[in-house]
């Protein structure tokens, strides 16, 4: 490092934490090797799946925020979301992956999700 | 013949200091019109990141921006003879050219902070508790339930972001003052608060810092790690891509090389 660089920090064990957090959790890559082919095939779908799900989510929540929906619209979203979120479990079981592992790393654009 | 680039530079003379790059080669300038690319040859290329090498790499660059103003290349950069790499500054020289004038005499500095996440969440459910009005009225069906959980989830994230947009806000008053650019990332983690590097002109160094002490004294149940003066890895904005650089040849030109920076910054705590 150039002589007066410096790196400070009175918690580095703390920041060296999240900053490993929040890398590791966002693969570069999909994996899909032909050992491995189905299941980076299904983490892509999955992922693309559990953002439009939350976009729904969040559009939903939005609407109920500003009263714009009724009680029954209220109760048929819950139900759709409510087995859309049950049938992601199922599928995220299904192909062993896990909540964090439904990112991806888009470059300069940021993450997915 | 492999050529590992450890930056660009705004000069087209050879460097007159002795300075070893990796595997210990001596480094020199290639010139391309009154810029140049700095290199040392290698015999293969890098597979692992190992913190010596690293340390190297950056050592180089920050060696480099002591006489000029550098655009740092990313670590494990090479490329194939001296006939690509004049093909490719060809490619890139409008791009390389702009980009030393806009960073001339600037550094980049980095500030992350922690927040205590879990206490700003405690607070906001406890706020949102009180204010009863704003809860959600259904029935008691499983999908009535869901929504009231999911509503009341959404409320506390809402106004989580909110809050660290507050913060974040207050504290980029502050930096911009003495900052030329910046880049800002909110939330990476629920912890990490702000990720921001900052391109700071060198006159203006002394104020930043100031500034930097001034925030850390705000919030004392807030955690800081500040540092720099960088080469600005984060502020070169190459405006075409070239097709002589492809992965298979391991060659990824300027890009964001946090793990450089982090490695190198772990390092130094």
């Amino acid at each position: 490092m150039m002589a007066n660089t410096i790196v400070e920090t009175e918690s580095p064990e703390e920041f060296i934490e999240e900053i490993e957090k929040a890398q590791n959790c966002l693969p570069k890559k999909i994996d899909a090797n032909p050992e491995t082919v189905e299941k980076g095939l299904a983490k892509l779908v999955l992922t693309l799946i559990e953002l439009i799900r939350k976009l729904l989510e969040k559009q939903a929540m939005r609407r109920v925020e500003a009263g714009s929906l009724s009680d029954e619209q209220i109760e048929n979203v819950g139900e759709t979301l409510m087995k859309l979120e049950n049938k992601m479990k199922e599928l995220k079981e299904i192909f062993g992956l896990k909540d964090k592992e439904l990112n991806l790393n888009l470059g300069p654009l940021g993450d997915l999700m | 013949m492999k050529l590992y680039i450890y930056g660009i530079i705004d000069s087209s003379n050879q460097i007159t200091e002795s300075t070893y790059g990796l595997e210990g080669s001596n480094i020199y300038n290639i010139p391309f019109c009154n810029i140049g690319a700095v290199v040392s040859q290698i015999s293969q290329p890098i597979q692992d990141v190992t913190e010596g090498a690293v340390l190297k790499h950056e050592a180089v660059v920050e060696k480099l921006m002591a006489d000029f103003t550098v655009l740092p290349v990313r670590f494990q950069t090479l490329i194939e003879g001296r006939d690509n790499l004049l093909s490719m500054m060809r490619s890139y020289y409008r791009d390389f050219k702009n980009n030393l004038e806009r960073l001339r005499d600037k550094f980049e500095f980095g500030i992350k902070v922690i927040w205590p996440a879990d206490k700003i969440k405690e607070n906001i459910i406890k706020t949102l508790n009180k204010e009863q009005q704003k809860k959600l009225e259904l029935g008691s069906s499983p999908s009535n339930k869901f929504m009231k959980d999911k509503f009341d989830k959404y409320k506390i994230d809402k106004e989580f972001e909110a809050k660290a947009d507050k913060f974040i806000k207050v504290m980029d008053i502050f930096f911009s003052k003495f900052a030329a650019e910046k880049r800002i990332e909110k939330l990476k983690t629920e912890n990490l608060l702000l990720d921001a590097v900052y391109l700071v002109e060198k006159d203006k160094e002394s104020n930043f810092r100031e500034a930097v002490e001034h925030i850390k004294t705000a919030r004392y149940d807030f955690k800081y790690l500040f540092s720099g003066p960088w080469p600005a890895y984060n502020f070169v904005i190459l405006s075409k891509k070239s097709g002589l650089l492809t992965d298979s040849q391991q060659t990824s030109l300027l890009n964001k090389v946090t793990q450089d920076q982090m490695l190198v910054g772990v390092d130094s705590i």
